[in-house]
């Protein structure tokens, strides 16, 4: 049902993400963070690095801290102690120029397909008619060919998160974010959705920071998984290379290693748990 | 569409009865015709006066708008100051929330007495009436806005200027439109007041005349234009949700 994956018109030098090269180092770096709401900790202690090109979920139960360390990284909350720095810069203030999937879509009621994927570098401030085409040729890719003009309320979850997609990849984010975004779809979709994410991602060569509770997905997808073991002060995470050969397949998850890395993130869990 | 074909045959059809029955039950009962005239009455009546009816019901069709606008113009602009300035929300809504609860039709000789005879007090009753809910819409609509989607815009560059160009406006305008169907009535109300106790003009006007010459026909007669007004408002503003607003939840299903 999908198109044959082809490259992407390639953004003019101008629009690509000035100073990408020289800047070989760590895309993310997260050193001691501690959030704590009011006498609550949310988080007590993380680290972790995210080199350029990586696809690295955060892994935990609900109410570990996982969105809200995606939330620090992209400069939405601040941390109470700990320093986050992306490509090489001290987090202030919000990105401006990541992109950002959540568990719901939020997309514009009042915005076609086309136009919502557009708002991105409206946002920005960049002229909507610069970034047609390439809007254009993402909404393809995802499968939405057909639906360019339909508005939200007419498609169903999964295509909309699609669109969400989308919109976080039209000005080619040199991070990408994603917080549980296909946590409100149905298993079946979900799988589809993750292996459509592959595509799209292995298409640009971008930087995937993913937050999730399903063990099986952040296996399938990522080269490195921080498995965050549960609440406050036991927040200390794990880090695992996932070195599994990609393309990532559906007879990727028959793979006795894909089995193996599944048990090994839920050892961290139940190691956390027993402390 | 069957349906919609449906509904206004009946509504159509109990309106002709009602007409009906009005029209043979009155004399029957020998209600005198400068209690209740009968519809024909009515529109001979208003038939007789149309190019008085349709200059006064102009004047007051202006100073409503006039109001109006002005509401719309200020009610936003407040509503702005409380989204965008958190500290000032303790101190607008509790005067805002204060000065609503004075009837305003009780202060309506105080506007005479501060603005004249003119059409000045009319439009002021006109916009006072209509202020207040455009006011309350407008900072639903403006302020309530899903927290992930402001974030959004945040992390796609968007600054304050932008995000309220492109995501709080039109997020507002279906509450806007809203507010306007309230208002819109409201204001009428306003300004039919004023031409009641102060000038020579205006549907409200005609209304008083009718009265002091016990010519209840007429006094029909400007009541139906001044309905014919509201309704002609409230349908303005539907055909802008129609044709401006049509990805809004309401407007699915039809």
């Amino acid at each position: 049902m999908l198109p044959a994956a082809r490259p992407l018109t390639p953004l003019k030098p101008a629009e690509l993400p000035s100073g990408s090269a020289e800047r070989a180092g760590l895309a993310v770096e997260v050193r001691n963070v501690r959030k704590d709401f009011g006498a609550t900790t949310a988080l007590a202690d993380l680290s972790f690095d995210v080199r350029p090109h990586q696809f690295v979920s955060i892994v935990g139960p609900s109410g570990c801290g996982k969105s809200t360390a995606l939330r620090i990284i992209a400069g939405l909350l601040r941390a109470t102690a700990g320093a986050v720095s992306v490509w090489g810069q001290a987090v202030t203030s919000p990105l401006g120029d990541a992109g950002m999937v959540f568990q719901s879509p939020v997309l514009l009621p009042w915005r076609s397909v086309i136009d919502n994927v557009l708002f991105a570098c409206e946002m920005r401030g960049e002229r909507a008619e610069r970034y047609r085409e390439r809007a254009r040729e993402l909404v393809e890719l995802a499968g939405l060919q057909g639906f360019e003009n339909h508005y939200p309320h007419e498609l169903s979850g999964g295509m909309q998160q699609r669109v969400s997609i989308c919109r976080a990849l039209l000005l080619h984010p040199r991070l990408l974010l994603m917080d549980e975004p296909f946590g409100a779809l149905d298993v079946m979709t979900r799988e589809r959705m993750g292996f459509e994410l592959l595509r799209l991602c292995d298409l640009g060569e971008y930087t995937v920071l993913f937050v999730t509770h399903s063990i099986s997905e952040a296996v399938l997808l990522s080269d490195a998984i921080v498995v965050m073991r549960g609440h406050g002060d036991a927040a200390k995470p794990h880090m695992l290379e996932i070195d599994l050969p990609r393309p990532r397949t559906l007879a990727t998850m028959r793979d006795s290693r894909f089995v193996e890395f599944a048990a090994a993130v839920r050892e961290e869990f139940e190691l956390g748990r027993a402390r | 569409m069957s349906g919609g074909w449906q509904n206004a045959s009946k509504a159509a059809l109990a309106f002709l009865v009602l007409f009906l029955a009005w029209q043979y039950v009155a004399p029957w009962a020998r209600v005198p015709n400068y209690v209740l005239p009968v519809p024909t009455a009515i529109a001979q009546r208003f038939w007789q006066t149309r190019a008085v009816q349709l200059e006064h019901l102009g004047q007051t069709a202006s100073t409503t708008l006039l109001g109006l606008a002005a509401a719309l113009l200020v009610g936003v602009l407040l509503a702005m100051l409380v989204v965008y300035a958190r500290s000032l929300r303790a101190v607008v809504l509790p005067v805002l929330a204060a000065f609503n609860s004075i009837p305003k039709i009780a202060i309506a000789p105080l506007m005479v007495m501060w603005f004249g005879l003119d059409t000045a007090p009319k439009i002021v009753l006109a916009f006072l009436l209509a202020l207040f809910p455009i006011f309350v819409n407008s900072v639903t609509g403006l302020g309530e806005i899903e927290p992930d989607l402001l974030d959004l815009s945040r992390l796609l560059g968007g600054n304050a200027w932008r995000i309220f160009l492109k995501v709080r406006l039109w997020h507002a305008a279906p509450h806007i439109a809203d507010a306007l169907k309230v208002a819109f009535p409201m204001a009428l109300v306003g300004s039919v007041v004023g031409e009641f106790i102060s000038g020579n003009t205006g549907a409200g006007y005609l209304v008083m005349s009718g009265q002091m010459t016990l010519d209840t026909p007429l006094v029909f007669a400007a009541l139906l234009s001044i309905t014919a007004l509201a309704v002609a408002g409230i349908g303005a503003v539907g055909l802008f949700e129609r044709v401006f607003l049509s990805w809004r939840p309401s407007m699915r299903s039809r």
